[in-house]
């Protein structure tokens, strides 16, 4: 805490320790907390934490690298793998710099790029819901998580019948996008965003409302706003702390000049304000979508334009907001039908610094929460319902129990239950 | 003086010295690519950083051209009262191969540390005066020498140089 440096420094052995720690706690790689692999290490003093450091690098997968050895055709179904949440703005920023250094960005259709805006804020919502349902969960409030992830079924039927799958829309390609969304789907989805806004309202009134949880998040972890500007968050967690910038305002791209929205930003940098920004943002692609849903009755026009296969010499910066931040893609092309070089840098690394600056002077029991607020994934799938299809009996069982029974009726041939 | 250069000079309000600037390239409406050299760098970044107040430092790419290695620093000009942001790509060209050093900005952005260590992970490409130059996201046991970004390992070489590193530490343990 002594000098302002970067986090991401702790060494192996644990050396570089700030001096006035008493304890040291390690959570990961592994842990059921966090689907990521990241070890987070936490210099405590008494119930307060001193220093947060974390190691990163135990899921390289090397998309970059393999992106090098595949065409931009294929590339375009690589990169929605990125991110196992914000597919389709890893998509959608990709086909707008291949668009762009194979200079067709001016024949996109508008009803295009309607249809990935409908994707986009789709994605947007349903990611914040699944976000602030684990936010409850980590401040002790299941019922919240519950709640919010029954609502949430609502946006993924409405992605599923547009798309056909329920996280991995994978609905863009370079000139346009593969599916139309004709009026039928979008009349199936009017009643069920409206019914859905509702839900986000109630949300809201809980998280705003009740007691239990606001005081687990209000003052907590705050980030003030100098403190952000040298720590570069991005995203909403930017926007919590007072840094009033969202890529689609700040840097419209598609139609987002073109469309009623309020920019949503807070001052107070707490985690309640983190958590106020996504509420808010929620509502607003919300009623982004029925708009969307309206202009698409009135605008026509082809959905895919030819993109030859080999993309002439050029580079291309772009980014976009995905549900997280700030998504930045940079391509360089060389004259053939492959890459030279594509740079991801996806949200959430920038967001890291920040969030383990929020940590310092903090409580232990604040830190599932801090952790949070940046929006990592996570994983809930050590149980496994079964039914009995003849009974209708319902059984939960857990992954041990499940890896038991089903290595006896391996062993002993007999049925599993 | 290019009008790309006057153009960014007048939304950024300084003036950027000719001396520093190698090339100053409009890619689109408000979107700028600054090229400049290794010995420049670090004086013309600090103007940028100090003089016209750039705080967001997005990410830095390493890139590997037939000839050199360059480094691109994306930056944003964030203008808080009109809610607008000028990106600018900041291009250190001209890394000798052979030799690959290049000044490092951690002084002026606390973020650059990572993103450093990153470049210097897969490019191998020294980042001058950074404090702790150490391996970021690479395995501990990945051998030194290989630099996987680098054109000269191919997918298939990497897997080979992955599971030969595998073998290596199950043997170990």
């Amino acid at each position: 805490m002594t000098e302002f440096r970067s986090r991401f420094r702790t060494l192996v052995d644990g050396s570089d320790a700030p001096p006035n720690a008493e304890h040291h706690i390690f959570i990961g790689p592994q842990h059921p907390w966090a689907e990521e692999p990241a070890h987070f290490i936490i210099h405590v003093k008494g119930e307060r934490v001193v220093e947060a450091d974390i190691r990163i690098g135990y899921n390289l997968r090397g998309l970059e690298k393999a992106m090098e050895a595949k065409t931009w055709r294929q590339n375009t179904m690589l990169i929605p793998r990125a991110c196992g949440i914000c597919s389709a703005v890893h998509q959608n920023v990709y086909v707008r710099v291949v668009e762009r250094l194979a200079g067709v960005e001016d024949q996109i259709s508008e009803r295009a790029k309607l249809i990935r805006m409908f994707s986009l804020e789709a994605e947007r919502v349903h990611s914040h819901i699944l976000w602030y349902g684990i936010l409850a969960h980590d401040t002790g409030f299941d019922t919240m998580l519950h709640i919010s992830w029954r609502d949430r079924e609502m946006i993924m039927d409405i992605v599923e019948d547009i798309s056909g799958n329920r996280v991995n829309p994978a609905l863009m390609l370079p000139g346009g996008v593969k599916r139309d969304i004709p009026k039928e789907k979008g009349d199936r989805a009017r009643p069920l965003i409206d019914e859905l806004i509702k839900k986000v309202e109630y949300h809201k009134k809980v998280f705003t409302e009740e007691i239990s949880i606001r005081n687990r998040l209000e003052n907590v972890g705050v980030l003030t706003k100098e403190d952000a500007k040298k720590t570069t968050p991005n995203g909403p967690t930017g926007r919590g702390s007072g840094l009033p910038f969202d890529i689609r305002k700040s840097y419209p791209y598609e139609l987002y000049d073109k469309i009623d929205w309020n920019l949503v930003y807070y001052n107070e940098g707490d985690i309640l304000a983190t958590t106020l920004v996504r509420i808010d943002e929620t509502l607003e692609s919300l009623q982004m979508l029925i708009q969307i849903l309206d202009q698409l009755e009135t605008t026509q026009g082809e959905l895919l334009v030819r993109v030859k296969p080999r993309i002439a010499e050029g580079k291309y910066m772009t980014r976009a907001e995905a549900p997280r931040g700030e998504d930045l893609h940079y391509g360089i092309a060389n004259g053939t039908d492959k890459p030279e070089r594509y740079k991801i840098r996806a949200p959430s690394l920038g967001n890291i610094d920040a969030t383990l600056k929020r940590m310092d002077g903090e409580y232990i029991a604040d830190i599932p929460v801090i952790l949070r607020s940046y929006d990592p994934c996570f994983s809930c799938t050590n149980r496994v319902m079964i039914i009995n299809d003849k009974t209708g009996e319902k059984l939960i069982i857990n992954q041990d129990e499940f890896a038991r029974k089903a290595i006896k009726a391996k062993k002993y041939n007999r049925p599993f239950l | 003086m290019s009008d790309a250069h006057k153009e960014l000079e007048e939304i950024l309000k300084i003036s950027l010295p000719e001396n520093l600037v190698e090339e100053v390239i409009k890619v689109e409406e408000g979107h700028f690519d600054v090229l400049t050299a290794i010995n420049t760098a670090y004086d013309l970044m600090k103007i940028l950083h100090g003089d016209a107040g750039i705080y967001h430092l997005s990410t830095i790419t390493g890139i590997e051209r037939k000839k050199e290695f360059q480094v691109c620093y994306h930056l944003q000009h964030r203008i808080e009262e009109e809610f607008r942001e000028v990106p600018i790509n900041f291009i250190v060209t001209k890394i000798d191969k052979g030799n690959p050093k290049t000044p490092s900005m951690v002084d002026l952005y606390v973020s650059a540390d990572y993103y450093e260590r990153e470049i210097y992970d897969f490019f191998g490409i020294y980042f001058e005066n950074h404090p702790f130059l150490q391996r970021l996201i690479l395995p501990e046991k990945w051998p030194d020498d290989v630099r996987p970004m680098r054109k000269e390992y191919s997918w298939e070489q990497l897997k080979e140089i992955t599971l030969n590193m595998a073998r290596q530490i199950s043997e170990d343990d």
